[in-house]
């Protein structure tokens, strides 16, 4: 490495030979990580087959067949069919791409929310930080998935409803993590020569402390997104989120259990494994993001 | 024991009272944001055109008073040990369905909690002290898995399994009180490997991550250089310090803990707050709902004071002197 260093000063060219591992430090370091690249490769899969839908799809994903209950995989329906004759494996593309979609949108309220409130209470501190922070030591306090149940069961259960109570319940983490992320870095000198050069508050939070959390909101942002879709998955399981016939991986479990005595395995089978695969690829992006952001984490 | 501990402690303590005050300021008005009419889903439908039956019916359970006064007049009971009583379940008082049900999850839980410490453990020191091994690559690569694995999906396999096709347990925990010891594992193994599997994943990778912190602190290498055997230098000073953050962990995970229950409890009809819970939330029984999430949420904001009352007890580096102290 002092070679590298020591070549790159003698010789003033050498900066444009750079080898790509020093030029982009963060990648070199992403793509040293086996696992992490195989969670990006699924989850650029799983992306690609929901946009893909129409093209994949082989039964339009609402077709009641009767005469197909509950049929076993076959040469024609490729994972089976469900008790009221749908396609299951068209069903399971179609409901990917509702469990990808509610997972980003309700993601993307979960870190808007938390980063607004965490960068507000980091920057200001005192009285406004102590406010927030309890409140969100009493939203801590309540077991999640009780308040979104309890909250899904208070308004009429769909996609969006499942979307707008996952998002403005599950903020504080967030909104914490921001808010640390901005404590510490709001002592810097930069951000004191900013100040003094008459930068306005928004101004400073925007264009000088959020690029420096960035690469910790992009890691809890995938690591979050993994979190949605299980949080999805259980409200639709348990009949609260996305309703029949709109498929979703949660409400296909739920549909099939009762099938599941009589022996139809494959009604169980494939939505909890599409479930588990997603849930599994984000978990390793997000871990690998993580390490490559922050190598002092790593090994831990 | 260090100076100001109590002090700490003390205001730990009393800084409880604003947020528990505060629980059940969210709790209540988020339950009466919601659209629908507690009395309609109390009565039936038949009792909903009589309009008169329906005016009563509020008169009487204070339902007609503006929120702010029912607000308090439902404090104002809950301080005095009051949680009302249920609008169905024939009408029980509140607490004395929670109490019937409360010693089923904690059992439940409890166990499954313990036994996911007692797992993951040993695991957590044998993947950190052979770093980057086989064995800790696939300890890794099986907390993930564990931790991806939904355990409501767990649940319904294992049950179509072992219970329907191989018939060696229960598929769900009906007649178990009847049921004699001996036959009682039956109903138990599936709950408990359900709920443990997540926990032992979940500890495991903590475990490995904090015992690879302590091993590579000065200390240890003091330790390990004046000729103490590897062993030794591992359980008597390593172990020790790296169990600590343990404390906070669990006190952290019990959220999550508490919440899985709803789901898991209810596939195995298991008889505990879960479900109580989920059948509350079906009858949009109010006053159990917010009995149910109150205990629970006052429950996790105790423990994790008790847990950073522990942690600086236990952990001479922690600072007490900061105010409020949040985690």
């Amino acid at each position: 490495m002092s070679n590298a260093a020591a070549t790159a000063s003698s010789t003033p060219l050498a900066t444009t030979t750079l080898p790509a591992r020093k030029r982009f430090p963060v990648l070199a370091r992403f793509l040293e990580n086996r696992l992490a690249v195989v969670g990006l490769v699924i989850i650029v899969l799983l992306y690609a087959a929901a946009f893909a839908e129409p093209l994949l799809a082989t039964h339009n994903y609402a077709e009641i067949t009767f005469g197909n209950r509950t049929k076993p995989p076959s040469s024609e329906f490729w994972l089976g069919t469900d008790r009221s004759g749908r396609d299951v494996y068209s069903r399971l593309i179609k409901g990917g791409q509702v469990s990808l979609a509610a997972g980003f949108a309700a993601v993307l309220i979960v870190m808007t929310i938390g980063t607004v409130i965490g960068a507000i209470a980091g920057y200001f501190g005192g009285l406004i930080d102590a406010i927030i922070m309890r409140f969100t030591d009493i939203l801590l306090a309540i077991p999640l998935i009780l308040l979104l149940i309890t909250a899904a069961s208070l308004f009429r259960p769909s996609l969006r409803t499942t979307i707008i109570v996952i998002g403005v319940s599950s903020w504080p983490g967030a909104a914490r993590l921001v808010r640390g992320q901005f404590m510490q870095l709001k002592g810097l000198e930069y951000i004191t020569a900013a100040k003094a050069v008459g930068a306005s508050p928004a101004r400073v939070m925007a264009k000088h402390l959020f690029p420096n959390a960035l690469a910790i909101i992009i890691v809890e942002t995938t690591l979050w997104l993994s979190y949605a879709i299980l949080l999805e998955a259980s409200l639709s399981y348990l009949g609260l989120g996305v309703q029949i016939p709109t498929p979703s991986w949660g409400n296909m479990l739920q549909d099939g259990q009762s099938e599941l005595l009589f022996g139809a395995w494959w009604l169980t089978l494939f939505p909890g494994l599409a479930i588990f695969i997603t849930v599994l690829a984000f978990n390793l992006l997000g871990d690998g993001l993580r390490d490559a952001f922050d190598p002092r984490h790593r090994s831990r | 024991m260090q100076p100001g501990l109590w002090a700490y402690a003390a205001r730990r303590v009393i800084f409880l009272i604003p947020l528990l005050i505060g629980l059940t300021l969210v709790m209540f008005f988020l339950i009466h944001l919601a659209p629908g009419d507690p009395v309609t889903a109390m009565l039936g439908p038949q009792a909903a055109a009589n309009e008169a039956m329906l005016e009563q019916a509020r008169k009487n359970l204070g339902l007609d008073q503006p929120l702010p006064i029912q607000y308090l007049r439902w404090l104002g009971n809950i301080v005095q040990g009051d949680f009302g009583n249920a609008y169905s379940f024939n009408g029980k008082p509140v607490l004395s369905l929670i109490n019937e049900r409360l010693w089923g999850t904690i059992q439940l839980q409890g166990i499954s909690l313990l036994l996911g410490i007692a797992i993951a453990v040993p695991i957590g020191i044998l993947s950190a002290t052979r770093q980057y091994s086989a064995v800790d690559n696939g300890v890794t690569i099986g907390s993930f898995i564990g931790l991806a694995l939904p355990n409501f999906w767990l649940a319904l396999l294992l049950q179509f399994w072992l219970g329907v096709q191989l018939g060696w347990v229960k598929t769900i925990s009906t007649g178990q009180a009847d049921a004699p010891w001996s036959e009682r594992w039956r109903y138990w193994l599936l709950p408990l490997i359900v709920l443990t599997l997540p926990n032992v994943a979940y500890f495991a990778r903590f475990m490995r991550s904090s015992m690879l912190e302590v091993i590579h602190q000065d200390y240890i290498t003091t330790a390990r250089s004046k000729g103490l055997d590897a062993r030794n230098v591992l359980y008597r000073h390593a172990l020790r310090n790296a169990l600590i953050p343990m404390v906070t962990v669990i006190g952290l995970q019990l959220p999550r803990i508490l919440g899985g229950a709803v789901i898991i409890e209810q596939i195995f009809a298991w008889p505990g707050l879960g479900l109580l819970a989920w059948t509350a939330i079906g009858k949009r029984d109010y006053p159990v709902i917010l009995g149910i999430t109150l205990i629970t949420g006052a429950a996790i904001m105790i423990v994790n004071v008790l847990v950073d009352i522990v942690y600086a007890l236990v952990d001479p580096r922690v600072k007490i002197t900061e105010g409020g102290g949040s985690h």
